[in-house]
């Protein structure tokens, strides 16, 4: 009778023993870089997301795990919890829960159901999950199904019109839920001031991610350390990490490459890097991106008009729901915007657009992009994949062209 | 004489072609297998000696292809879509604007503009279905080289759909039609059919008006040709050795 359960536990050791080799792997070759500094290894040390207790014990607070963007980090950080976001870039995670789902079940979900199986302890991490797109909305009742000890997740329910007043309002009274659970984890009450001391430090985070962002738009860092150095800021508290970021110097390179391009598309989370990978190798150089795993994490700047604590919620609330360009979002004009109205300053001819497979928000996304982009001159290339490397050559092949097509006309 | 090289080597075929820079002089191939750089380099040789020509004739080697990272001998090296369009518009004397190129393990739809250069491109992901290794594949079950297949498909008599272009479910779903009785050339036609279909998934609907282009070995198969015409409702060309369009444009690229 036991005999199954101790293979299935077998196989879970197995996929923990190689989900860390791949974390591994990736570490490596960023160390391996020939743009690698010492300065990077305080974010190679705290990027991978596995380990929660570790996080907590870096931080000195208690955890919450988010999926997802659009949760106000501020409140959380205001109500002294450590904000995780939870996501699995591992092919062994992603493998391991591969039966059992349908075969286009999104990755990154398919993934962290694994990674949870690994700890027991999980339930113990709270997770608050806006309700963005179906898989993240069937996540709880996924892992309730799928896990022992499921985690529990708090929804906050996401209206899908941004530009809609009932819909802001019912946001508004979401982010007010989040803020009572919040409290009621705490054993007490966000007050004002501690809000603002959260806004503060998030702010900080924000300016140090706007340097690496115009280090990145000079092309003085490379899209694989910015997606590690941005990807990592939940490894430990915003202001450490702000001061690390910091303290980062770029130098130019000199350089001033042909095929500037836009990263667009589904997320890349560590330590899944292949992509990032590939595009540096065809010779693209990416200066700007508006993916949830990178440039996303970081909502646009805030104005205070009304610091009192109504008057900062409502902010908040407005700054996650209407600010944000996921493609779950029925109104979304702004995506578009976004990338035209960053061409001329970061000088990109071209938008890759990267499509995971069982992603179908972003799957759907890609079509309505491409011909509103190529009227405004922009080349547009729709890459679709998954974690596993068979094919990178495909991939590499089609960058190439790409970056090739970039550059002008072939030599005849 | 000074010549210029292109070595294509791809998943099937190594190919090799020796050119002034505007037409032709020699080419040559050789089926892939491990040790590709010193396949590539008989290949050359013996175009060399062929042509009566020594290594010092050559003014340059470039690389295209899945392989164009192993071989040593290539100076350059230049992608397989830029170096297609590049390769076909010029053999086409500038008439090419849609290319279709069957890979032995991809597929690509390559769109020029009217000065050649590559205006957009579509390629199959890591699936083989309807690529060079699914005739390869056919071609050994029903034990005809694929040179005959387009004569045998002219001799179907019924019209049989395969279900699948995928490589693995096509494999048993032939086998069960050869069971049943099914000719060799009914299935011959519904292979050519169902590959014709899945090129004209990816092609759309792109405007066909200057015809297509068909290049890479299976353009050879003239029942194809005449399965894709039917199915895009449009012109198909195809050079007299489409095989080795790739190469050229390669050598004649950087």
């Amino acid at each position: 009778m036991t005999e199954p359960l101790d293979r299935l536990s077998r196989l879970l050791l197995k996929a923990k023993a190689k989900a860390l080799a791949e974390e591994n792997e990736t570490l490596a070759w960023f160390r391996r870089r020939p743009d690698y500094r010492p300065e990077f290894e305080y974010f190679l040390n705290i990027v991978g997301q596995g380990d929660l207790a570790a996080i907590a014990d870096r931080a000195g607070r208690p955890v919450i795990a988010l999926l997802c963007n659009q949760s106000p980090l501020e409140l959380i950080v205001a109500a002294g919890f450590q904000p995780v976001k939870i996501a699995s870039g591992s092919l062994a995670e992603t493998s391991f829960s591969g039966f059992g789902w349908p075969a286009l079940t999104c990755p990154v979900v398919k993934g962290l159901l694994t990674r949870l199986a690994f700890k027991s302890s999980s339930r113990s991490v709270p997770i608050v999950a806006p309700a963005t797109c179906d898989w993240v909305a069937k996540f709880g009742e996924m892992a309730r199904f799928a896990l022992p000890a499921p985690p529990s997740v708090a929804y906050l329910d996401l209206p899908r019109f941004k530009q809609d007043p009932f819909s802001q309002k019912k946001w508004l009274s979401e982010v007010y839920k989040l803020k009572n659970y919040l409290e009621d984890l705490r054993g007490g009450p966000i007050t004002r001031a501690n809000l603002l001391a959260a806004i503060a430090d998030l702010n900080a985070a924000y300016a140090a991610f706007l340097s690496l962002k115009a280090a990145r738009l000079k092309g003085q860092l490379s899209l694989s350390w910015f997606l590690l150095i941005v990807g990592s800021f939940f490894g430990d508290t915003p202001r450490r990490w702000a001061e690390n970021a910091r303290r980062l110097t770029f130098k130019s390179n000199g350089s001033n490459s042909l095929a500037k391009v836009f990263l667009a598309g589904s997320p890349i989370f560590f330590p899944n890097f292949k992509l990032p990978a590939l595009m540096e190798e065809a010779g693209l150089t990416t200066v700007a991106d508006d993916l949830c795993s990178s440039e996303r994490i970081f909502p646009p700047g805030q104005v205070l008009e009304d610091s009192s604590l109504p008057g900062l919620l409502a902010s908040l609330a407005g700054r996650y729901h209407q600010g944000c360009l996921c493609p779950t979002f029925g109104d979304n004009d702004r995506r578009i915007n976004n990338i035209l109205g960053q061409k001329n300053e970061a000088g990109f001819t071209g938008v890759v657009f990267t499509v995971l497979k069982g992603c179908h928000p972003y799957d759907l996304e890609s079509s309505l992009l491409e011909p509103a982009l190529k009227e405004r001159n922009l080349r547009f290339l729709r890459l679709e994949t998954d974690y596993a490397a068979e094919d990178r050559q495909n991939l590499l092949t089609r960058l190439e062209a790409f970056g090739q097509s970039l550059k002008g006309e072939p030599g005849f | 004489m000074k010549v210029k090289v292109g070595v294509d080597l791809g998943s099937a075929a190594i190919k090799v072609v020796l050119t002034d820079g505007a037409a032709i002089l020699w080419r040559g191939q050789t089926p892939t297998a491990p040790g590709q750089e010193i396949l590539a380099k008989k290949v050359l040789k013996k175009g060399l000696s062929e042509l009566g020509l020594t290594e010092s004739a050559v003014t340059k080697v470039v690389a295209t292809g899945y392989g164009k990272g192993l071989c040593g001998l290539a100076e350059e090296r230049v992608d397989e879509i830029t170096a297609n369009a590049t390769g076909l518009y010029r053999l086409s004397q500038g008439q090419g604007r849609l290319i279709v190129n069957i890979g032995g393990q991809d597929l690509k739809i390559i769109h020029l503009d009217e000065r050649g250069r590559v205006a957009d491109f579509k390629m199959n992901d890591k699936c083989a279905a309807g690529t060079g290794r699914f005739f390869e594949l056919a071609a050994r079950l029903l034990d005809v080289p694929l040179a005959d297949f387009g004569a045998l498909s002219e001799k179907a008599s019924s019209v049989v759909t395969l279900n699948s272009t995928c490589v693995v479910f096509a494999e048993s779903e032939m086998v069960s039609l050869m069971a049943t009785g099914v000719t060799a050339g009914d299935i011959a036609s519904a292979l050519q059919t169902s590959v014709a279909r899945r090129v004209a998934s990816l092609v759309g609907s792109a405007n066909l008006g200057a015809g297509v282009w068909l290049d890479g070995g299976p353009a050879l198969n003239k029942g194809l040709v005449k399965a894709l015409a039917d199915e895009l409702l449009a012109e198909v060309f195809v050079l007299p050795e489409p095989q080795y369009t790739v190469a050229f444009g390669a050598a004649i690229t950087v």
